[in-house]
């Protein structure tokens, strides 16, 4: 044969065996536009406090929960468990690792959502999946699970289940004492005035 | 003589169209219809500015007709729309919002310096569509804070929207750390119920009544 078309073969098979060699790019492929949009519009990103409050409770190993505020709020005060990743950070390398944890479920929570959305938008255009937002932030954890409001007298049994759980899950997260309910009642006894005798035997 | 070289013009033809389709192919994957124009970590960065707000004490202007450099895009579904709406607002549905015409449209209202104001029920609603109208270029979107919800409730007073922060989002509403403690006054209230009972006897019949 001759050696030029020896020679072309060789350069060819060469570049091929240097694209398998290639490195496999450890930045993960965006998704597009029209795809995130898609993604935007599914609630299925949302977790309640409750459902939190009950993984929280039971251990769950794979949640991973996200502080997306300022690191001095995160200091201030945190759930149980979570890790700071303030949202202009979550791009940077060092934290984009919990993002990426197999099997986790990255929950991102702040004051309210708005900027655990935030993060979200952004870590899912960036691919990653398994990622949700805790709906109502941290108020919504006061004032439903820190500070379960007691139904109505007139509401289904279920409300008051869920209340009941919720003062569980409170006395969890604050180490409340159990406080008993003291019921004094007074007991007034009021004797009707005896009036003589009326009529006569 | 290889059989490539009994015939060159064979080859040559090959070749070059060989090139030519590889050529198309390195085009046509690299050009979809939407490209992102801010990178994640600038998306990060802007998102949390005023300049992103339209408060509502400013639908104000906007429903008078005052301001006529702003256009109102409701993202809800038709029928809730139709159920009521900021009183000028267009319905433009969130996966409609990116298709071709609504591009084109947003792009020529971005050229003549036209803001656009996204809103839903709440801010939540409308942050998703907002950010990635922002992520395509189009900066001169804005989103209302407090979305139709709290415009529902203020509608009839919006200027005193200016002085309430509430519906603002990222304030927290508690001292988190105070009130998750068990110290002081932050134990489950102790419920003393005084409840008054009181027994009445009834009245013993005034004597006997009829004969002994």
């Amino acid at each position: 044969m001759n050696r030029k078309y020896i020679f072309l073969a060789f350069l060819l098979i060469a570049l091929g065996a240097g694209l398998l060699i290639l490195p496999t790019r450890s930045v993960m492929k965006q998704i597009d536009p029209e795809k995130l949009m898609i993604e935007i519009m599914q609630p299925t990103r949302y977790v309640t406090t409750d459902q939190v409050a009950g993984m929280i409770i039971e251990n769950d190993p794979t949640i991973r929960l996200v502080d997306v505020r300022p690191m001095n709020e995160y200091a201030a005060f945190s759930l149980p468990g979570s890790v700071s990743i303030p949202l202009d950070s979550i791009v940077t390398p060092t934290f984009i690792d919990i993002l990426k944890e197999n099997g986790m479920k990255v929950i991102f929570y702040d004051n309210d959502d708005i900027i655990s959305d935030q993060a979200w938008v952004i870590a899912r255009r960036l691919g990653y999946k398994n990622i949700y937002v805790m709906e109502g932030g941290l108020n919504e954890w006061v004032s439903t699970i820190i500070q379960p409001i007691l139904p109505p007298e007139t509401a289904p049994s279920q409300e008051f289940d869920l209340y009941n759980q919720r003062k569980g899950a409170s006395l969890y997260f604050t180490g409340a004492k159990i406080e008993s309910n003291d019921i004094k009642a007074e007991v007034k006894v009021s004797r009707k005035k005896k009036s003589g005798a009326e009529g006569g035997c | 003589m290889h059989v490539h070289e009994l015939n060159p013009i064979r080859t040559t033809v090959i070749l070059i169209g060989f090139t030519i389709l590889i050529i198309i192919g390195l085009l046509t994957i690299n050009n979809p219809r939407l490209t992102y124009k801010l990178s994640p970590k600038n998306t990060a960065s802007l998102v949390g500015g005023n300049e992103n707000y339209f408060y509502p004490y400013q639908l104000e202007n906007l429903i008078n007709g005052k301001d006529k450099n702003t256009l109102l895009f409701d993202i809800r579904n038709n029928f809730v729309f139709g159920q009521g709406h900021i009183p000028g607002a267009e319905n433009v549905d969130a996966i409609e919002l990116i298709n071709e015409d609504n591009i084109k449209r947003l792009e020529s209202l971005k050229k003549k310096g036209i803001t656009v104001v996204v809103y839903g029920d709440t801010q939540l609603q409308a942050n998703g569509p907002w950010m990635l109208l922002r992520q395509l270029g189009f900066d001169n979107i804005k989103i209302l804070p407090g979305g139709f919800e709290y415009y529902n409730l203020m509608k009839n007073d919006l200027a005193a929207s200016k002085t309430d922060l509430s519906y603002l989002p990222g304030n927290p509403k508690f001292n988190y750390a105070e009130i998750s403690t068990s110290s002081g006054s932050d134990t489950l209230p102790r419920q003393t119920t005084k409840t008054e009972v009181k027994v009445e006897r009834k009245k013993k019949n005034s004597g006997a009544e009829g004969g002994c």
